[in-house]
């Protein structure tokens, strides 16, 4: 049996398809990416190498230090709202009994569906004929125009694009979490109200210290997921009014393929490779700390 | 010890709150997607008087979402199939065969995990039309299938490895080859985890706008997403259609949802416990 699975051959034959295809579509184009991102290339002219020209150009951009803002804005917004609704609804349903399958697949139900079909259907209830401001104006309020205003550092179209992305995934993080705290032997909490525990402090010095694990890996893929966004600004905002709503996935989508920048594109998403690997690393070096037996 | 009941019903009217909060917004565009595009705005709450189905044959033939469906199915069910062949073949290997680096490979895949799509979109854009496969639906599979391998396989080396030795063992001294141990045996007992990945990769390519929306330029061969996103928009005035567009757009995944809701879930957890 060991010649059997040490056969040189089957492994090979096994592992090619997955291999070259990763190696072909994903590691080769990257390491081109980083290449590009230090070329003067465009749709027209073929790529020639021009030092840190495009990361200069990246420096100087209007845009982008607005697509970087916005960025990181929606990076920490979802990280820190993800995670207190996420522990919140997961707490309140692991408490109750009826009723919790039911609750818990409405919560998680926009997850799977499309994020640009989504995006849409909230264009059209912060538009200013339709929807919310309708229910408004019957109540006698005139209400702004969620998806157009520009005043202050972060605008409001972005708060309201950040509302409708914790409205949509807010269920993954929830799902999560109950996964794990449903997984937390029963005996932990008895014995704690054996010894006078409330349920809150049982939530704080039970449930917290061993979901710790899965807040590291629910927080990365909110991370990871906030820095590559980009259906939802596309089909709300189109980056707009005046691309003040632009975060760096819209950006690169702009420059690459509206402009046909492909040198400077490329700069963009290796900045956005880099800020995905900080993020995790800072995060599971933050959040995660030893496992618990459970 | 009991709680009092009160936090219960205090419990229970914020989910109640939490649940119309996710389903008015859903029922409130099924509803005005069978209204007349006057009566949308005389009546944007009401139920709509006279149900109409113009709006669902417009938005499905002149917007095009008919054939972008066709397409989008096309797509999603070709990479379907290819990741959960290639995917668990190589989550086989990783898992239950014995060599030097299995480790190094796996770990390999799973950076795949932490590279968004849109940092290699230019050079698969630039050479994809060297080779004649940009405004080609398999260069839009190549991509989705790189994708999706990183879960699948995460997901089928758990399955794989939790599966117990003695089957393979038993396999071996029955004289079965290694196509024959991975086929007859592993798979059949891994149909689960195959059908959770595969759910979630078919999810995740059914709803995928930014690639498809670089790499498709032909009318005709825009999935589903992509040509959602062109009907609804600003130049269209007819509300009524592109309600009726976003619901051609999301009512296939509420079915698939309804009906394998706790695969899907379980399919969640299992790609991240670990993590």
């Amino acid at each position: 049996m060991d010649k059997l699975l040490r056969n040189k051959k089957a492994i090979i034959l096994f592992m090619a398809p997955a291999f070259l295809l990763f190696t072909f579509v994903l590691f080769i184009p990257i390491c081109q990416s980083i290449y590009y991102s230090f070329c003067d290339y465009d749709a027209l002219t073929p790529a020639k190498f021009s030092g840190l020209a495009n990361y200069k150009t990246l420096l100087g951009d209007k845009t982008l230090r607005i697509a970087l803002k916005n960025s990181l804005f929606f990076l920490i917004y979802s990280c820190v709202t993800q995670l207190i609704m996420g522990l919140f609804l997961a707490a309140l349903l692991t408490n109750i009994k009826r009723g919790r399958n039911l609750f818990k697949n409405i919560i998680y139900l926009p997850c799977v569906l499309s994020s640009a079909a989504l995006g849409l259907l909230w264009m059209f209830i912060f538009s200013p004929k339709l929807g919310v401001n309708v229910i408004l104006k019957n109540m006698g309020i005139k209400g702004p125009l969620w998806l157009m205003d520009t005043k202050g550092f972060i605008i409001l179209p972005m708060w309201v694009i950040a509302f409708v992305a914790l409205w949509q995934y807010v269920g993954q993080s929830m799902m999560l979490y109950m996964a794990q705290i449903s997984g937390i032997n029963r005996s932990l909490y008895e014995a704690s109200y054996i010894d006078g525990c409330s349920k809150a402090k049982s939530f704080r010095y039970i449930t917290l210290p061993l979901i710790r694990p899965m807040v590291a890996t629910a927080m990365s893929l909110n991370a990871i997921g906030s820095l590559k966004f980009f259906d939802l600004i596309f089909n709300m905002t189109e980056g707009g009014p005046n691309h003040k709503t632009e975060v760096l996935a819209t950006h690169l989508y702009q420059q690459g393929f509206k402009y046909f920048k492909y040198g400077y594109a490329s700069a963009i998403g290796v900045l956005l490779l880099v800020l995905c690997l900080i993020v995790t690393a800072f995060i599971n070096k933050v959040v995660k700390t030893e496992q618990y037996e459970m | 010890m009991r709680k009092f009941p009160v936090a219960k019903i205090f419990i229970y009217i914020f989910l109640i709150l939490m649940a119309v909060l996710y389903l008015a917004p859903l029922l409130w565009v099924f509803s005005v997607s069978f209204k007349t595009n006057a009566e949308i705005f005389k009546t944007p709450f009401a139920l709509p008087k006279a149900p109409t189905f113009d709006n669902f044959s417009f938005a499905w033939t002149a917007g095009k979402l008919g054939i972008a469906t066709l397409n989008s199915f096309i797509v999603c069910v070709i990479t379907l199939i290819l990741s959960m062949i290639v995917g668990s073949m190589a989550a086989f290997a990783i898992a239950r065969m014995r060599w030097k680096f299995s480790k190094l490979a796996l770990t390999y895949f799973l950076t795949g995990m932490m590279i968004p799509v849109h940092c290699v979109m230019i050079p698969l854009f630039t050479r994809f039309a060297k080779i004649g496969l940009s405004n080609n639906l398999i260069g839009l599979v190549l991509p989705y299938l790189t994708f999706s391998l990183p879960v699948t396989i995460f997901i089928m080396v758990g399955f794989f490895e939790s599966m117990p030795g003695e089957l393979i063992e038993s396999a071996c001294i029955d004289g079965a080859t290694i196509s024959g141990i991975f086929f007859k045996v592993c798979l059949p007992l891994g149909k689960t985890g195959l059908f959770v990945t595969g759910l979630m990769t078919f999810i995740a390519n059914w709803n995928e706008l930014l690639l498809a929306m670089v790499f498709i330029s032909d009318e005709n061969k825009k999935t589903l997403p992509v040509s959602l996103s062109k009907f609804v928009g600003p130049y269209n005035t007819n509300y009524s259609q592109m309600f009726a567009a976003i619901i051609i757009a999301i009512i296939p995944t509420i079915i698939v949802y309804c009906a394998f809701s706790n695969q899907i879930v379980d399919g969640l957890t299992a790609g991240a416990v670990k993590g």
